[in-house]
């Protein structure tokens, strides 16, 4: 098919309002009177949003393939390729676009990239086409609303203005009153008070709560209500978690080695900034780039959190840039999606070809966010970390005190370290000089045995090579003891050889056994002889060529007879060990050593045959390696090699010993002092340049780019850094229409299970309309114009005729509208995960309100981590109030995230999550029935039940539970089932006494005391688990 | 079933439909539409039956996924050459401008040990070579097709994980099972539609390799624990008996009945239905983990132990589940990843896995089940042709094999692939495809294919875009096709 045709620029006419009012009109015909297509069929109401949302992409005005621009009207009543029109007016049947579109003998059926028209919406072309193909000359060829400024629109006048309570209901009333529907009559009081209760701080008003503002009649009593949930620290609480969803917090790196690391100072950010109720522009700009805010506080540099979370892979073999270059595709797609309603990820490989975003515009903004440094580490080999920028949380004064003391004291050591370094140069250079002169064998000599003597009776003989052979009796123990001379000016070391010798049987060295020629040397005691009184000579830094597991050559010298140095397995060998003297001796003339060599093993484990040798030379030439030896010969050395050498000569330094002992006790306790971390985005000081990646590989650059806003917005745009802060700062002003439409709608989908555009995670041309494009910028304009103040939104919508409605369902309104969209009743929805456990606990009555800090692991079955990984975290589940904390805090590991909340559709935030789906599943009965904590809460109810209602009567009881779970009366007919089962429970109860223990044993420590008759408490706890199953508890309504 | 819940339909599971199913919900979405396609019955339930883009030649998978990657080379590719050329340097091609996990520097080759524990046979009508590490798989070498020249784009686990089972190599996507089990709805209402069974520790992509991604998490596959609860929190509570479950649960469904009388939300009726298939799952699924009622025969071909943790025991799990109707089966064993001492640690694993996959084969076979079941051996990718000799931390080790992703070999038997076949040949070292190269992409388009799906038409609409399992590739690998 090919169109040529010369196109004049349409004139964009009519205002967007306008426009979206009628898009509106031709929703609400179209979705809820199917009797409006008895009128005719009008282009701008019925054709073009068809058109729009499945021609347009290809065949409008960023496409035209083919030729052909489906958004021109020149063009849509040309011809194709065969000559067949396009649009023959009145003829439908003649129509290349009906058959383009309905006949598969035509080819493809269009659109050839995504889902088929409906038979409805050929309907509406082809009547369109039979009753003339009218297509005003007005008719604008507008951009997708979305990208259209926020407009303010006026209220619209209604039928009742007697129903309005706040601005919100008009746009509701005005509606409905198009459709000829009534909005429902309000919820009864209690349950709307449940219902906002569970909406802004997700957790049930209490039984009190309730009767105070049931009785409440003042004018004031709900905006009372609704002030004291916005003031509540409960509410950060409860609207961080859909935040965290998006923001893909958790707490763990995802992958392979998925470890925990710490984050979680973010995560309470996010809590207290929606307590503070701060503005949300600055809640926008501090995540983004609160790092590069002039005079960053900490909290703002915290916040910068929001895109630390990506997930990490650190298995070995990982390649850090691709990891990283991931990393920014993640923060750039995370950012469409979270402040633009937008998908980007398409214009990662190519230009996006639903909406007016470019591949060009992709890798602009990716050049925001590319000048984080790699945030994997390479540890050894192809093993890395996770890291990357972590900052110091705030400390408390004290402690900061504490600490920088410590940290002067650590650095004094440090000077006093290279001072003492720096001393011993020229003792390093020394010792250079004599590795090099000689080696250490040169040093030793066999010292002159001038007296020996034995305890056991043997003979002996010294033979030439000054070594003392042993002979004649073999006793079970002995001591030798040898008096000796040296030669030498001084003796610093002290030697034995234990030998072998062909008269020993076996050869020895060990004279016992043949075979196995052991010795146990159990004490070599060293005493100076000769001088005015004899001097205990002590010894230190035992050293041997070998010594047998166990039978350590120290124990030789450790004054305990029961320990020595032996050398079992290495039989039929010569051994020697060496003893340093912890200070050097000289010998006067008339002085010896008296060297004891005690044996007292038993079984004849004694030295065969031995000589003993002393050293005169530095101990520090000792045990040089060989290479080392080598090393100082070598006349130029590299750093590396010169570091080896003076490393091996400082191990000897004793006062440097001392020195690093301190430095470790103060490290020590450094350590212990040091504030936990969290992860925040920091800017390298040079930027990485960025270039358009060729299919989005990371391998394949192509032209190079600089950080912009997408092309289009760029008309009219400001000025701004090209830096984060700067396209924050775009983001939040009033040239982005998409971040407060976007914010609201969400909201409004917390609020009323769904969005104003149902589609929270995209508002492109694929996305869904807006039910009521008027309201979603109402209350886009309110949120900028109220300092964006989300409380004051929040109170508007909450305080509305619409939120206050009754969630029950009729059948015209099941038949006319079943999923809601023009808000005739009240939202009724199934809880967030969070709020199910949340909202069970309170009803337990064991909910903890500690907030913050790391994070916390209460119960859940054991196995549930045991990913591959190294060091993987252990659950260690919580055995204080940890365990009753709010699901915000419970520990998310990406790979196993917490399993009862996964089973009430918890992501496992390993991806920005813009919407939580809602699914209604056995595994959902099987965890509020049987999960342990479940379980444990039901106790926690039946307490309740027994001991709060106002009579023991059964049935006061029951509607304390009532009261309680679903903050209203129990219905006669309820009462009656619940006594049924209570009759029944307490008849097995009683048949089968043991049940008691193991009911009312559920709890774990902690627990509140149990002080009801226990055996009541096991029948009433079949009752409390009950009230937790309910569908209406697990439900907003 | 409450006779509610046959009239109204869950809202999400009605949009869904409407997507998949080609209706958009775009600006025209129709009530009259909705409540037709209710009134026909079509999908009360998101996982009931659904039907097939063309006729199905496989109802269930069983897919085994050997967590860590195999040694293809020493199990299904034979190659001579390579072992002639052991110790050689290998080619510059191999090495040079290549990203490989952990070899940095130019490696030898390495073949096969020349050892009759390691040779390989030819096996069956079609003398296919398999080796001597897998005799059992040797006898049933005519019901099964390797494929040689798998390739994949991903060299590190956890990323290649998620490439092969969900089409991508970041998270966020469904898996292959919740794909299929999204497509099809399970026969059986009893049990979750895709059942995961795990031998050893978990793959590194995590529960993400089983997720829904962005399709409704009804569709996520459900781990069925060899120790403990075998279904999370199926057990009740100590105390709790079945007669007072069955009472408690009698009166949750009872206030929830008197609730819907009032507010009339079919999503309460949807909730009692709930609870009635919870309550069946507390028995059919102990009913089901309990291999104890099988014969000692099959014991016997399986080498199952009951009350053990073992790949047997999951093997015969998996033809239990499949069954019982059960879509999707997969099976996930740790342990084959060998960087090091590869020729210690291959026959190891190999021995815990080939009795009862051939067992299952067999079993299958003789059941009539083979016919209708696709089973599946696969691994995130294959190794190296070169030798690694060095570890992570870059100490020594022996002989091990890197991560591979030019090209690798799984097998699939049963479910409408051809008995006896060779798909694709590499080259004489083993390294790349040289004949027929099979994209990741173009094997999950094969799986939906014999399931009666349209990889092109198995599509979900999220932010926008139709999302498929495929993304834009993928060609169905025809040949294989009996």
């Amino acid at each position: 098919m090919k169109i040529v045709f010369k196109t004049a620029r349409l004139q964009s006419g009519k205002s967007l309002q306008v426009l979206l009012g009628l898009l509106v009109a031709a929703l609400g015909s179209l979705a809820f009177s199917p009797s409006a297509f008895a009128g005719s069929v009008d282009f701008e109401k019925h054709v073009q949003p068809i058109l729009r949302q499945h021609c347009y992409r290809c065949h409008g005005e960023t496409d035209d393939k083919g030729g052909l621009r489906l958004s021109r009207r020149e063009a849509a009543f040309g011809t194709g390729d065969s000559g067949e029109p396009i649009i023959n007016v009145g003829k439908p049947e003649e129509s290349l676009l009906i058959h383009r579109i309905a006949d598969a003998d035509y080819g493809d059926v269009m659109p050839l990239d995504g889902e088929a028209l409906s038979s409805q919406q050929i309907e509406i072309l082809k009547r369109w086409i039979a009753e003339g193909a009218h297509w005003p000359d007005s008719a604008a060829v507008s951009r997708h609303w979305a990208y259209e400024p926020i407009a303010r629109p006026d209220l619209p006048g209604v039928k009742h203005e007697g129903w309005i309570r706040t601005p919100v209901d008009h746009f509701i009333l005005s509606r409905l009153d198009e459709e000829g529907l009534e909005p429902a009559p309000d919820q009864n009081r209690a349950s709307w008070l449940r219902r906002v209760s569970l909406a802004l701080i997700g957790l049930p008003p209490s039984p009190e709560e309730v009767d105070q503002f049931v009785n409440d009649n003042s004018a004031d009593a709900e905006r009372e209500v609704v002030d004291r949930l916005l003031a509540s620290p409960r509410f950060g609480e409860k609207w961080a978690v859909g935040w965290l969803d998006l923001a893909r917090y958790a707490d763990s790196n995802g992958f392979q080695a998925d470890q925990l690391r710490d984050s979680w100072a973010y995560r309470d950010w996010v809590i207290s900034a929606y307590n503070q109720n701060k503005p949300f522009d600055e809640f926008v700009i501090e995540q983004l780039a609160g790092d590069l805010l002039p005079e960053a506080t900490a909290d703002q540099r915290i916040a910068t959190g929001f895109h630390r979370t990506v997930t990490c892979n650190v298995e070995a073999g990982v390649h850090p840039e691709e990891n990283r270059v991931n990393q920014v595709f993640d923060r750039v797609n995370t950012t469409g999606t979270v402040f633009m309603g937008t998908s980007m990820e398409c214009a990662q490989c190519h230009d996006h070809k639903y909406d007016p975003f470019s591949q060009t515009d992709y890798y602009q903004l990716f050049a925001y966010f590319n000048n984080t440094p790699l945030e994997v580490k390479q540890t050894a080999g192809v093993t890395y970390d996770f890291y990357g920028p972590s900052m110091e949380l705030p400390m408390e004064p004290e402690e900061a005190d504490r600490r920088s003391e410590l940290q002067a004291e650590l650095a004094e050591l440090k000077q006093q370290r290279d001072q003492r370094l720096k001393a011993a140069d020229a003792d390093y250079e020394a010792w250079l000089t004599d590795l090099r002169g000689k080696t250490e064998e040169t040093d030793w000599q066999p010292v002159n045995v001038v007296d020996f003597k034995t305890t056991g009776g043997e003979t002996w003989r010294e033979l030439e090579d000054r070594s003392i052979l042993i002979t004649g009796k073999v006793p079970h123990t002995t001591t030798y003891t040898a008096t000796v001379k040296s030669d030498l000016p001084r003796v610093t070391a002290l030697r034995i050889e234990a030998l072998t010798h062909p008269e020993i049987a076996g050869n020895g060295p060990g004279r016992g056994d043949p075979v196995r020629s052991n010795f146990i040397l159990s004490e070599f005691i060293v005493t100076k002889t000769g001088g005015e009184r004899d001097q205990k000579i002590e010894l230190t830094a035992a050293a041997a060529d070998y010594s047998q597991t166990r039978w350590e050559v120290p124990k030789a010298i450790d004054g305990d007879p029961s320990t020595g140095w032996a050398i079992g397995q290495e039989f039929q060998k010569p051994h020697w060990a060496r003893f340093q003297l912890l200070k050097p001796i000289s010998l006067a003339e008339d002085e010896q050593l008296q060297i004891e060599m005690v044996q007292n093993y038993g079984r004849g484990r004694t030295i065969g045959c031995f000589r003993l040798s002393a050293y005169s030379g530095d101990p520090l030439l000792l045990d040089v390696p060989e290479d080392l030896q080598k090393l100082a010969g070598n006349k130029k050395r590299s750093k590396a090699e010169e570091k080896k050498l003076r490393d091996h000569f400082n191990a000897a330094d004793l006062q440097l010993a001392r020195i690093d002992r301190q430095v470790k006790a103060v490290e020590k306790k450094l350590n212990a002092l040091a504030p936990p971390t969290t992860l925040v985005m920091v800017e390298m000081d040079e930027p990485r340049k960025t270039c358009v990646l060729n299919r989005g590989d990371y391998l394949s650059p192509g032209k190079e780019v600089s950080p912009a806003i997408p092309a289009l917005f760029q008309p009219g745009a400001g000025e701004y850094p090209e830096n984060r802060l700067g396209f924050a700062r775009w983001l939040v002003s009033n040239e982005n229409p998409l971040l407060a439409r976007v914010t609201v709608n969400r909201w409004w989908a917390e609020l009323f299970g769904q969005g104003l555009v149902v589609t929270t995670e995209d508002f492109g041309s694929q996305g869904e309309p807006p039910t009521h494009p008027e309201l979603l910028d109402w209350l886009a304009s309110e949120l900028r114009e109220n300092d964006w103040s989300m409380k004051h939104v929040l109170r508007e919508i909450v305080l509305s005729s619409t939120f206050r409605q009754s969630s029950r369902f009729t059948p015209e309104l099941l038949e006319r509208d079943p999923k809601n969209l023009l808000y005739a009743r009240g939202p009724r929805f199934r809880l967030k995960a969070e709020v199910v456990r949340d909202n069970a606990l309170a009803i337990s009555g064991l909910l903890s309100d500690k907030m913050a800090g790391p994070p916390v692991m209460p119960y859940q079955p054991d196995g549930i981590w045991r990913s591959i990984g190294r060091n993987q975290p252990k659950w260690v589940t919580a055995k204080d109030e940890d365990r009753f904390r709010r699901g915000v805090y419970i520990v998310w590991k990406r790979d196993a995230p917490y399993t009862s909340l996964v089973s009430f559709d918890a992501p496992d935030r390993t991806a920005c999550v813009p919407q939580r789906p809602r699914t209604n599943t056995p595994l959902q009965a099987l965890t509020l029935l049987n999960d342990p904590a479940y379980a444990e809460m039901a106790l926690g109810l039946t307490l309740r039940m027994l001991k709060e209602s106002t009579d023991d009567s059964d049935h006061s009881r029951i509607n304390r539970g009532f009261e309680i779970a679903v903050a209203r009366d129990a219905r006669p007919k309820e009462v009656e089932v619940l006594y049924g089962l209570l009759q029944s429970e307490r008849q097995r109860v009683k048949e089968d006494p043991k049940l008691v223990e193991q009911r009312t044993g559920i709890k774990l420590p902690g627990f509140p005391e149990m002080d009801v008759n226990q055996q009541e408490a096991a029948a009433w706890f079949a009752v409390a688990n009950v009230l937790l199953n309910l569908d209406e508890t697990v439900t907003q309504e | 079933m409450h006779p509610a819940q046959i009239k109204f339909q869950q809202d999400l599971t009605r949009r869904y439909f409407l997507q998949k199913s080609g209706y958009g919900i775009g600006s025209c979405a129709l009530a009259s539409l909705f409540l037709q396609d209710a009134a026909a019955g079509t999908r009360e339930n998101p996982l009931s039956p659904q039907a097939t883009d063309f006729p199905a030649r496989a109802k269930n998978v069983i897919y085994i996924h050997l967590v860590g990657a195999p040694s293809h080379l020493d199990l299904f590719d034979y190659k001579p050459e390579l072992q002639k050329r052991t110790g050689e340097l290998c080619p510059d091609e191999f090495f040079e401008g290549k990203k490989l996990a952990f070899i940095r520097e130019q490696p030898t080759l390495l073949g096969t040990p020349d050892d009759k524990d390691f040779k390989f046979q030819s096996c069956g009508q079609s003398g296919m070579q398999i080796s001597n590490l897998l005799p059992h798989l040797q006898t049933v070498a005519d019901d099964i097709t390797v494929i040689k020249t798998v390739t994949t784009e991903q060299f590190n686990h956890a990323p290649a994980q998620l490439f092969l089972l969900t089409g991508f190599g970041q998270f966020g996507r469904p898996s292959l099972g919740s794909w299929v089990t999204y497509g099809l709805g399970s026969e059986n209402q009893n049990l979750p539609g895709f059942v995961v069974l795990i031998t050893g520790q978990v793959l590194g992509a995590g529960s993400s390799a089983w997720g829904s991604g962005f399709v409704p998490t009804v569709y996520q596959g459900v781990e069925f624990r060899s120790q403990g609860d075998p279904v999370l929190y199926l057990s009740n509570p100590d105390g709790v008996s079945p007669g007072s479950r069955r009472d408690i649960i009698d009166a949750v469904n009872g206030l929830n009945q008197v609730h819907f009388s009032d507010v009339a939300d079919p999503e309460i009726a949807t909730r009692i239905s709930q609870y009635e298939m919870a309550y069946r799952m507390q028995t059919s699924v102990p009913e089901l983990m309990d291999i104890n009622s099988e014969s000692p025969e099959i014991h016997k071909l399986y080498g199952t132990e009951p009350g053990k943790t073992s790949f047997a025991n999951n093997c015969l799990l998996a033809r239990r589940l499949v069954e019982r109707g059960v879509r999707f089966v997969q099976l996930f064993d740790e342990g084959w990843d060998m960087h090091g001492g590869v020729f210690n640690n291959l026959p190891r694993k190999c021995k815990q896995v080939d009795q009862p996959i051939a067992a299952l084969l067999k079993d299958l076979k003789e059941r009539g089940l083979l016919d209708e079941t696709l089973v599946v051996w696969s691994s995130e990718f294959g190794r190296t042709p070169m030798a690694q000799g060095k570890n992570g931390t870059g100490a020594m080790t022996k002989a091990g094999r890197d991560h591979h992703k030019e090209a690798y070999s799984i097998w699939m038997a049963g479910g409408g692939v051809k008995g006896g076949y060779v798909h694709g040949k590499t080259d004489e070292l083993g390294y790349a495809p040289v004949e027929k190269p099979v994209h990741v992409h173009d094997l999950n388009a094969t799986i939906l294919h014999l399931l009666g799906m349209n990889h092109e038409r198995l599509t979900f609409k999220y932010q926008g875009r139709q999302f498929r399992l495929t993304d834009v590739h993928g060609h169905v690998v025809r040949e294989i096709l009996a």
